[in-house]
């Protein structure tokens, strides 16, 4: 399936109840929240915050955001032998992410990088994205 | 007690209602002789009948463990000899997760009341036997289970190293090596229970809550929000424990409970508490 687009002035609009959403699901204040913040690494989110946020988004966006399945997204329609090998994501599959998860600093792209590890990679932004592929796949699907 | 597996932490004896992955209606009869049945149990009932839908729905091959409760709504008391009635609706169920509210009842009176709580399946055969969760699951459903085998829990000390009266408590909880309920909660993972650790947490801030500083002695639990696990509490594990009772606006405070182990934080909640 092709990737949907994106753009900013989308990610944006979703932006401030997706902050919002998060400082709650978090614990913390919402100007705690900035965009391209690692969820884990900035905001010490773990695996049931992640779990946490994507059914408060569903609930506050009235969308269905597949979760558990973000990393798999991240794949998109590069297979799975093509993206990592052996938990290690491969050159093809760093370039892929890259392009992704563009609203991450380049530098935030380790090489070699964990596939374990492509959640510390997650921001605000990452979530908006998702909001936003999921209003447009429930308007297409209406 | 002979088998502490369904009896030792397990709060439903009877589902009365069944409608595969979307609602369920049971029952648990509160034996008479315990001391005490608090809301924590009582959310940990309609929690367990909504795991038992939620481990049907996907054929027993996960398990909802560590919780998340958005809000859960105390209405009432449920008094030991008291029936409870338990119901849950069932927003989602997959292999990742259930999501689901409930409420309990007693005497047609609703005294508990969860909206959107998440909880994370994880391999049902890492914690219990699944041919067993499946012959309980249809005892359950056809005619019940026995009632009156909870015991209770036993005392579990949470010892105060500080306290400012009506603000904040610091304590330590020892959980202890070996419990009843251990066997039940669970067979093959031991894990402390998070409701109990939520009733022993509950119970500090309403005493901090009832100080004259505070609230006063009529102070009354009323909501708890943002309840959290984020890790596994095992036997034997320290836990720091920190309650931090903000002011009183117009006749509210709100508690933020939190335990903590080697510095990481494995639970959190916020309790709201009124006066009389």
């Amino acid at each position: 399936m092709a990737e949907i687009a994106v753009t900013q002035d989308e990610m944006m609009a979703v932006y401030p109840k997706v902050a919002e959403t998060m400082a709650d699901a978090l614990g913390c204040d919402v100007d705690d929240i900035e965009p391209n913040v690692s969820l884990i690494e900035g905001l010490d989110a773990e695996s049931i915050d992640f779990l946490d946020m994507v059914f408060r988004l569903e609930r506050a966006f009235k969308v269905k955001i597949p979760r558990g399945k973000i990393v798999e997204n991240a794949r998109g329609d590069l297979p799975e032998a093509e993206f990592e090998q052996n938990g290690i994501v491969t050159e093809k599959g760093l370039a892929h992410l890259r392009e992704y998860l563009s609203e991450v600093p380049a530098e935030r792209f380790k090489t070699p990088m964990k596939v374990a590890d492509i959640p510390r990679l997650f921001t605000p932004t990452t979530f908006c994205k998702l909001v936003v592929r999921a209003q447009k796949e429930a308007a297409a699907a209406a | 007690m002979s088998d502490p597996h369904f009896a030792a932490y397990s709060f439903v004896d009877r589902i009365t209602e069944f409608d595969a992955a979307k609602r369920a209606c049971g029952t648990f009869a509160i034996p008479a002789h315990v001391e005490a049945f608090p809301p924590a149990f009582v959310a940990e009932a309609v929690g367990q009948l909504a795991a038992w839908v939620a481990m049907d729905a996907i054929d027993f091959r996960g398990r909802p463990v560590a919780a998340l409760a958005t809000e859960t709504r105390l209405l009432g008391d449920a008094t030991p000899g008291a029936r409870l009635a338990l119901a849950v609706d069932i927003q989602q169920c997959d292999d990742e997760a259930v999501a689901y509210d409930g409420h309990a009842s007693v005497d047609g009176r609703r005294i508990v009341e969860l909206a959107d709580c998440l909880g994370p399946m994880l391999p049902v055969a890492d914690f219990d036997s699944p041919s067993a969760l499946r012959e309980r699951l249809a005892l359950l459903r056809d005619g019940g289970a026995p009632e009156g085998r909870f015991d209770g829990v036993g005392d579990i000390a949470v010892d105060v190293a500080a306290i400012v009266p009506g603000k904040v408590l610091h304590a330590t909880i020892d959980v202890p090596k070996a419990a009843p309920f251990f066997a039940d909660h669970f067979p093959r993972r031991p894990v402390f229970p998070a409701t109990l650790l939520l009733d022993l947490m509950m119970r500090r801030a309403m005493d901090l809550a009832r100080a004259p500083e505070a609230l006063g002695r009529q102070a009354r639990a009323t909501r708890i929000t943002h309840v959290k696990m984020r890790s596994f509490i095992v036997p034997s594990q320290r836990l720091a424990v920190e309650i931090a009772l903000g002011a009183v606006n117009e006749g509210v405070a709100k508690a933020m409970l939190s335990a903590k182990t080697d510095e990481r934080l494995v639970a959190s909640a916020r309790l709201e508490v009124a006066s009389g």
